[in-house]
């Protein structure tokens, strides 16, 4: 248990006259104190001294804490955590690209907009759709790219138009993001099945009647700016009326923002811009297997159509072609075009995430247009299988077809008062991390697991051994699941008090 | 398909199991008439070795400098080589979200210290686990201050914040008929008073000022504290080179509210823009409205100290359209870089760092004013950046600096037609007296005139 032991706060361990660092011999003379008195730097109160052994060791103990994707399935349904490929990295290190200054000239950055360019023609071809900016810094920084253009465009048109429609189902950032861009957020219902209502749906509890798209649409009309739709949805599902939607949507002027966070499902298989999609963003560590990094940084280019491109954010790459003689290859340069007048402006204070850009590449150009496709129907093989050995123990809330992801209920569980939050934390005592929980809304005690095409039978079958023993353990020894994870470093946190009285910082004590 | 780890007899097996004959089937749920009928349009699969050649062709590309003297909000300098090899742990860089917190400390753990690290620099209560950079960090701030002074709309901006950083407020701010960005002119470099107080009203949230700002200058928080105070407003300072925390009293001690900016240089390269790393950092008084995520200490079942995620009610998933922000990811390993970063400087290392900058930035510009074509323009303190005028051909100084593989300022004619004509500045710690004397030496030799 040695590698279990505590680790304190850094900043406990700090001893007065330890440093990590060494600094160059200064070769010039010392600096001047041109500051004025009351600006000068008075202290820390937390910087720890330690040396870089103290160091290191600390942050080695710490990360033995945390579950990577290289520790084995790590199905967080939507969140899609695939195998992070080792050249990815080893590429984005380039010193060539990392050494390389945002504001450095164009003709010395070629490779840079050449690398920016071409996966942008990826990416247009994956989704059918002509435009692509890659500055949005993450998904969300992607759908408000996204829905800023929609407005510029409508803007254009000399209206502003005040409403965006999303499904109850969609992602919590989609109103959050309509809001900060200034939109009104008016929920379009989901069917039992989990796809948008067309029709009004009647609340079989309190007998609500909650309008559906078609009543959305007449009585809203052209006061719609557009809506934004999860696609596959968030239960797994592909929304099988997207184009009717589009077109009852578009019969009132208004756009169709689809959230691409689930496009790896469809990589190669369909394409948004060929069933009316007007823009879309897409979640690069998702679909392109860029690394998370406990959190981030991510990247969320945004593609949308014709009709949206001149509003796209400054500056664009453009490809120049340079003429040479009969039968060479052609020569190409690279420039960023800043000049474009209905552009919404700039969204990222450089051109977004590029080192997470050069590892999406790096991906695309290892799967091919073949590979991506295959990996798109392993990982759709994958969540099937899952599906057809768990259906049964879990409860299936809705059984149309899932393509990458499955959701499952805890309502079977729920019988013997285990819960999903059990379900999930025993997970963690049989070295798994657990599945997306409680998320979508719309399935009660909601378990979605996505195993993405990164993972082999072995580990699939071992996976569902695992869930099928704990639906017995439900059965046979409900208090053993109540009590887990017993095996995980810390047991239950108290999430409560961490909010009612927060700590937010160390201080000194 | 060396990414994909299901063998032929496995996917028969898998297949089988679910009950189809290929897995084509599988996309029933996908109309007929909405799929794709035809192959991508795109190279087929590369082996590891082509796809490493490919992008190594596309890196060399790019042109490699013995010096780069250009700033301007990405900062070249030394990042130890403890900081790679840790961030190149699986745990660290292969973990998602820290959603499951029993097998997520690592993570949740180091925010909490990269959480105490920021509010320490910045001399404020609370910040949250890093924002996607500068840019996005100032229009994050900007709304907050709007939310928390209630029924003010109007967002002051210094002109010497970074004037992208400007162009990305600009951009957020164009929806939200209800509120204005005013700009705030410059004197000497630094913050127009005069013009501040003529322009301070009692619809002014926020007023927003570098420190230091875009031009190199230090603006004197304290002095501009008074006024905007005054007027009911907050102050609030825009750190784009974040080592100048360990030259520069803490912002949240020399009278601003609230801090944000840019910590890229905390143990990253400029890598073309990104990923930087944005932070921000508020009062006790104003942590509910914090946007992003931030992390919490608590106790477990057994009374252990751990780490979560909290204040969650602030956030989408909870309050979806009353949501303080629609951000829901964060920075977390550039935010890890800058841990690892401060943990090994310590608090005399990031002094001796900043002093380095400093004596670095100095000795630069005392021997380029020492050339006939260089002269000073504004005369204000200043930490690692500064501006000349320069009265020779641009152009040609630019060449003779690319000839020789030295990167040299950046030309601030293109943001400030004030300043046309002029360059900004910049030394850190890597550049040594001789790279400076090259510099020097090759400008003597640019011809003086056209």
């Amino acid at each position: 248990m040695f590698l279990r032991q505590r680790e304190p706060l850094s900043f406990d361990r700090s001893v007065s006259g330890k440093r990590g660092m060494d600094l160059p011999k200064l070769d010039v003379p010392e600096a001047k104190d041109t500051r004025p008195a009351h600006l000068r730097r008075s202290g820390f109160d937390a910087l720890p001294e330690l040396s870089e052994v103290e160091v290191i060791r600390h942050f080695t103990r710490l990360s033995k804490w945390n579950y990577g994707v290289d520790d084995g399935i790590y199905p967080l349904g939507s969140c899609t955590m695939k195998h992070n490929p080792r050249l990815n990295e080893k590429v984005a290190g380039l010193p060539g690209f990392t050494d390389s200054h945002p504001m450095a000239p164009d003709a010395l950055v070629q490779g840079n907009l050449e690398m920016i360019y071409t996966l942008q023609e990826w990416l247009k071809e994956i989704t059918g759709l002509p435009g692509v900016t890659l500055q949005p810094s993450a998904g969300a920084a992607g759908e408000l790219t996204g829905v800023m253009l929609i407005r510029a465009y409508h803007v254009s048109k000399g209206a502003k138009r005040r409403v965006i429609l999303i499904p109850d189902s969609g992602h919590g950032t989609n109103p959050a993001t309509a809001a900060m861009a200034g939109y009104e957020v008016v929920e379009l219902p989901s069917l039992p099945d989990g796809t948008i209502a067309f029709d009004d749906v009647t609340d079989p509890v309190n007998g609500k009647v909650r309008k559906g798209l078609r009543t959305l649409v007449s009585e809203l009309g052209t006061e719609i700016a557009g809506a934004m739709i999860t696609n596959p949805n968030t239960v797994g599902v592909f929304e099988y009326r997207f184009k009717e939607v589009s077109d009852l949507l578009h019969s009132v002027g208004a756009l169709v923002y689809m959230d691409g966070a689930n496009m790896n499902a469809l990589v190669g298989v369909a394409r948004p811009g060929d069933f009316g999609v007007d823009v879309m963003h897409l979640n690069l560590h998702k679909t392109m297997s860029t690394p998370h990094g406990g959190g981030g940084p991510g990247a969320g280019p945004v593609c949308c159509g014709e009709n949206l491109m001149p509003f796209l954010p400054v500056p664009v790459v453009v490809r120049d072609t340079v003429k040479v003689g009969e039968g060479e290859v052609p020569r190409h340069s690279y420039r960023w075009d800043w000049k474009r007048p209905q552009s919404i402006g700039k969204v990222h204070t450089f051109y977004g995430n590029f080192g997470i850009l050069v590892r999406a590449l790096t991906y695309c150009l290892s799967h091919g247009s073949d590979g991506l496709k295959e990996a798109t129907l392993r990982a759709i093989v994958n969540a099937n299988y899952i599906r057809a050995r768990l259906k049964g123990a879990y409860a299936l809330h809705i059984d149309s077809p899932s393509l990458h992801e499955v959701v499952f209920s805890d309502t079977l569980q729920a019988k013997h008062d285990v819960h999903t939050l059990d379900i999930a934390k025993r997970l963690i005592d049989h070295g798994y991390h657990p599945p997306t929980i409680y998320f979508p809304l719309i399935v009660p005690g909601a378990l979605m697991i996505e195993p993405t095409e990164s993972e082999d039978k072995g580990e699939l079958d071992a996976f569902c051994d695992t869930m099928l023993a704990i639906a017995k353990e439900a059965e046979t020894d409900a208090e053993a699941l109540h009590q887990a994870p017993t095996l995980a470093p810390l047991r239950r946190m108290d999430e409560t008090t961490a909010a009612r009285k927060p700590v937010l910082r160390w201080a000194k004590g | 398909m060396r990414y994909l780890p299901s063998s032929p007899v496995e996917d028969r097996a898998l297949l089988d199991t679910i009950g189809v004959a290929r897995a084509e089937e599988l996309l029933a749920g996908i109309p007929e008439a909405l799929r794709l009928k035809r192959d991508l349009d795109l190279p087929t699969q590369g082996s590891e070795q082509e796809v490493a050649w490919e992008m190594m062709g596309l890196a060399n590309k790019n042109t490699r400098f013995c010096a780069q003297f250009l700033g301007a909000g990405a900062y070249d300098h030394f990042v130890p080589s403890a900081i790679d090899a840790m961030v190149s742990r699986q745990e660290w860089f292969t973990a998602y979200t820290p959603y499951q917190p029993e097998i997520s400390q690592g993570t949740l753990q180091h925010i909490f210290e990269y959480q105490t690290l920021i509010c320490d620099l910045a001399g404020l209560d609370v910040t949250n686990a890093s924002l996607y950079d500068g840019g996005t960090a100032c229009v994050e701030t900007a709304l907050m201050a709007v939310r928390v002074a209630k029924k003010r709309n109007t967002v002051l901006v210094s002109r010497g914040l970074h004037p992208l950083y400007r162009e990305v407020l600009k951009t957020n701010f164009a929806p939200h008929d209800d509120l204005q960005l005013v700009e705030v002119g410059l004197k000497n470099g630094v913050t127009d008073l005069a013009d501040l107080q003529a322009k301070l009203n009692g619809d002014v949230a926020a007023v927003m000022v570098g420190y230091p700002n875009f031009l190199g200058a230090v603006e004197d928080l304290t002095a501009l504290a008074g006024p905007v105070h005054a007027a009911g407003a907050l102050l609030v300072s825009v750190t784009q080179e974040a080592l100048a925390f360990g030259w520069l009293e803490a912002p949240g001690k020399a009278g601003a509210d609230m801090a944000c900016g840019e910590a890229m240089s905390f143990g990253n390269k400029p890598t073309f823009g990104g990923p930087f790393l944005g932070f921000l950092a508020v009062k006790d008084a104003h942590k509910r409205e914090i946007p992003g995520r931030v992390v919490g200490q608590t106790k477990d079942l057994e009374g252990r100290t751990g780490y979560v995620l909290t204040l969650t009610a602030r956030e989408q998933h909870i309050r979806r359209d009353k949501a303080t922000s629609n951000i829901c990811s964060n920075q977390g390993l550039v935010a890890l870089r800058a841990n690892i970063f401060l943990q090994l400087a310590g608090p005399e290392g990031l002094r001796g760092l900043a002093e380095q900058n400093a004596a670095k930035a100095q000795y630069l510009r005392q021997r380029l004013l020492e050339l006939p074509d260089m002269e000073p323009v504004d005369d204000p303190p200043f930490f690692n950046e500064f501006v000349l005028r320069y009265r020779g051909d641009m152009a040609a100084l630019q060449e003779a600096c690319l000839a020789e593989s030295l990167l040299p300022g950046l030309d601030l004619g293109r943001f400030y037609p004030e300043y046309e004509g002029c360059i900004l500045w910049c030394a850190t710690e890597l550049h040594t007296r001789r790279m400076i004397e090259s510099l020097v030496e090759i400008l003597a030799r640019v011809p003086a005139t056209v």
